[in-house]
């Protein structure tokens, strides 16, 4: 079982969540990268391999293109992107240890989740990503 | 640059989970030296090719200490650096030593006063901040092997422990605790209060 702090997660995004969703609403208004996953009530089997992908996937992809011009941002960015290094850690221990793997279904909707952020601006990709980050800790609160 | 040396002697305080840097002063006769302060998470060191992000808090200031309690938030190992800066010249960054995780911060037990309000049992605990509950123990002297407890979470004025036997005696110690970190200071001294109606009274 792993703890996942959330609560500071949250607190860094609620920071700055209204300059976030300022930068996604440039025009070219993108759809959300990682929409198919919302609707999915999401298997307990699947849930530590699911959560360890999508934690993944905002290290290594989508916090490194965040970088803005208001230092204030960058620095809650900073702390969101090292509690999820952290979390990801502890995750892929679990991972590990019992070797959970990642159901058809939710992986099929990880691959779609991939190539809609592949097939955006990257930059802008990444701020939208950002800027969903509440509704995947509410999908993963609501997942538990 | 080499002209203004590095600022040394570069530590961070931390306890109870507020985070400080501090540097010795960089000495130009007649001058006034200037400070700027990054930090560097492990994130930034792994992913984001060893970028540093500056405190603008800190940046430009005369002071010779650094809040870094807002930007030291996750559990990971972080660096700080500093420089001093004088009109155009800068000089090199005096990084710190090894990391620091916000684990190593030291806990100080809670500042608490027992009262005694009639038959209630009553603490009143300091204020520590935001990250800090409290681990409060009671029980009625003379029966330590029936110790009660209270986590505080967030501090209100006064907290009521128990209603207590009349004349009898209460004793009161508590600790702090860190979730985020799960540690716990040491406890407090004990404090002793005596519930009013003392029965040992002989009235003739």
């Amino acid at each position: 079982r792993v703890s996942i702090s959330m609560t500071e997660i949250r607190a860094g995004f609620t920071a700055i969540k209204a300059n976030i969703v300022s930068i996604c609403q440039a025009p070219g208004g993108l759809g959300e990268p990682l929409e198919p996953l919302w609707s999915q009530q999401l298997h307990s089997s699947d849930r530590c391999c699911i959560t360890y992908q999508l934690f993944t996937f905002y290290v290594d992809k989508v916090f490194k293109h965040c970088r803005t011009e208001d230092s204030f941002v960058n620095r809650k960015i900073s702390s969101i992107a090292n509690s999820f290094l952290s979390t990801r850690r502890k995750l892929g221990q679990c991972r590990e240890q019992n070797n959970c793997l990642c159901g058809e279904e939710s992986t099929e909707k990880f691959k779609q989740i991939l190539a809609n952020y592949e097939g955006l601006n990257v930059t802008s990709a990444a701020m939208k990503s950002l800027g969903e980050l509440d509704i995947l800790l509410d999908w993963m609160e609501k997942s538990r | 640059d080499a002209l203004l040396p590095a600022p040394q002697s570069i530590s961070i305080l931390s306890t109870n989970m507020k985070h400080f840097l501090t540097w010795s002063p960089v000495i130009v006769q007649g001058e006034t030296v200037r400070y700027s302060v990054e930090f560097q998470g492990e994130y930034e060191r792994e992913y984001a090719n060893g970028s540093w992000i500056p405190i603008s808090e800190c940046s430009l200031t005369t002071a010779t200490v650094c809040n870094l309690t807002e930007d030291i938030s996750a559990p990971v190992a972080y660096k700080l650096r500093v420089r001093a800066e004088l009109g155009a010249t800068r000089s090199q960054w005096g990084t710190t030593k090894g990391f620091f995780n916000r684990a190593m911060t030291s806990l100080t037990p809670p500042v608490l006063r027992a009262m005694a309000d009639g038959h209630h049992l009553l603490v009143e605990l300091a204020d520590m901040g935001p990250s800090l509950q409290f681990r409060v123990l009671y029980w009625r002297k003379g029966q330590e092997s029936r110790v009660q407890q209270k986590v505080v979470k967030e501090v209100s004025s006064v907290v009521h422990l128990d209603t207590m036997e009349a004349g009898a005696e209460y004793c009161v110690k508590a600790q702090t605790h860190v979730q985020a970190i799960n540690r716990s200071s040491s406890f407090s001294p004990t404090q002793c209060v005596r519930a009013q109606g003392d029965t040992s009274v002989w009235l003739v």
